[in-house]
């Protein structure tokens, strides 16, 4: 159960069951995994084999940053479902300048966000359960031990509070969350993604926290 | 201003939880199969892959790089504008001709201002005048009577 947990936040696998290596985003002059450049040239070529193994490999990660962003299951995965959709139709454009990875992430990312602006207030909120593995989280049990015996409805509660939080931030400022705070993600990856510099991503890291801060302070301690 | 130094460490526990949220079992097992089977679809309808249109390409670029929309919809704005400035331009009837340093290029025939509108009439009709458009055609009226025939 624990890596079922750790599955949104764990570095991509270079093929299922390998060890874990994430291609590092937008860098031209890291090594790109062999395999993924392979991949993405059959691909290019119609092969849908291969693009069904892009989509395997990367499904994980899109849908969960799609899903942090929406705290909406059912919203990420109709986004998903069309960023793997368009990122073929669009795969002829693909100079592969960046990783696959960066590039279908930043479709994932624009679609979302575009998709945000056009929902605005009509926001509904739709959660994934919580994996048995956060009634056990020491991180969070400290945050609600002394609150109520009854974990896992204080967990509940916390879950829809921190989401409602999230939903109070602007989408550039969720974003920066979700990707460093929640995905893992480092602030020159974000920057890439994101298409600015590193500084703005700190900047807006910073202005998020805070205003999350403010938004849940009487759950944290 | 580093994030990464200030008290956000609560914060960032609490966080921890999302890392916890998960889809339904099997959920990613038919993500991708639903996203193949889209394609396929797509593909079947000739609405992906080799016969994607022009069109198509461009909106999908629009979405991988947002300042391509920014860069099409400020060149569509520009070729409006300077639409709208060339027609400012247009030459107005009575004043058709462009003037350098005061005379114009080309001296075109103007109805003298005390010209009477019976004068005007004249040089438009067919009664025997040289610069009608349409002498050519002999256009002649005749009167009609709209009365039933009785013959």
């Amino acid at each position: 159960m624990r890596e079922a947990a750790m599955i949104m936040t764990e570095p991509i696998p270079g093929k299922p069951g390998d060890a874990l290596k994430r291609p590092p985003v937008g860098e031209q002059a890291e090594p790109v995994p062999v395999e993924e450049s392979e991949l993405v040239t059959r691909a290019r070529k119609g092969d849908l084999k291969a693009y069904d193994q892009l989509v395997q490999r990367y499904q994980e990660r899109i849908y969960a940053t799609i899903y942090h962003m929406t705290s909406n299951h059912e919203d990420a995965n109709d986004l998903a479902q069309e960023a793997f959709i368009k990122g073929f139709q669009a795969l002829k454009s693909f100079k592969g300048g960046s990783s696959f990875y960066t590039w279908v992430y930043r479709i994932a990312v624009n679609k979302t966000i575009n998709f945000l602006k056009q929902r605005k207030n009509r926001a509904q909120m739709s959660l994934n359960d919580l994996d048995f593995n956060a009634e056990h989280d020491p991180d969070l049990v400290a945050l609600i031990s002394d609150k109520t015996p009854r974990r896992e409805a204080a967990l509940t509660e916390l879950q829809e509070k921190l989401n409602e939080g999230l939903q109070k931030l602007s989408e550039p400022h969720r974003l920066v969350v979700t990707l460093h705070d929640v995905q893992g993600l480092s602030h020159e990856e974000i920057a890439k993604i994101m298409g600015c510099n590193i500084g703005t991503v700190r900047s807006r890291l910073f202005y998020a926290r805070q205003q999350l801060q403010g938004f849940l302070a009487d759950y944290l301690k | 201003m580093n994030p990464d130094s200030e008290n956000f460490d609560s914060l960032r526990q609490l966080l921890a939880l999302k890392r916890h949220e998960v889809p339904p079992p099997g959920y990613f097992d038919r993500l991708s199969r639903d996203v193949m089977a889209r394609i396929k679809a797509g593909e079947k309808g000739g609405q992906v892959g080799a016969e994607f249109s022009w069109f198509q390409r461009m909106l999908s670029m629009f979405d991988v790089k947002p300042v391509f929309a920014g860069a099409f919809g400020t060149a569509v704005c520009a070729f409006l504008i300077s639409g709208v400035l060339s027609s400012d331009q247009t030459p107005v009837l009575g004043d058709a001709t462009p003037h350098v340093g005061g005379s114009p290029l080309v001296s075109a025939p103007v109805p003298e201002a005390n010209s009477s509108v019976e004068q005007l009439m004249a040089s438009t009709t067919n009664s025997g005048g040289s610069g009608s458009l349409f002498d050519q055609f002999s256009l002649q009226t005749r009167p009609v009577s709209y009365l039933p025939n009785n013959n």
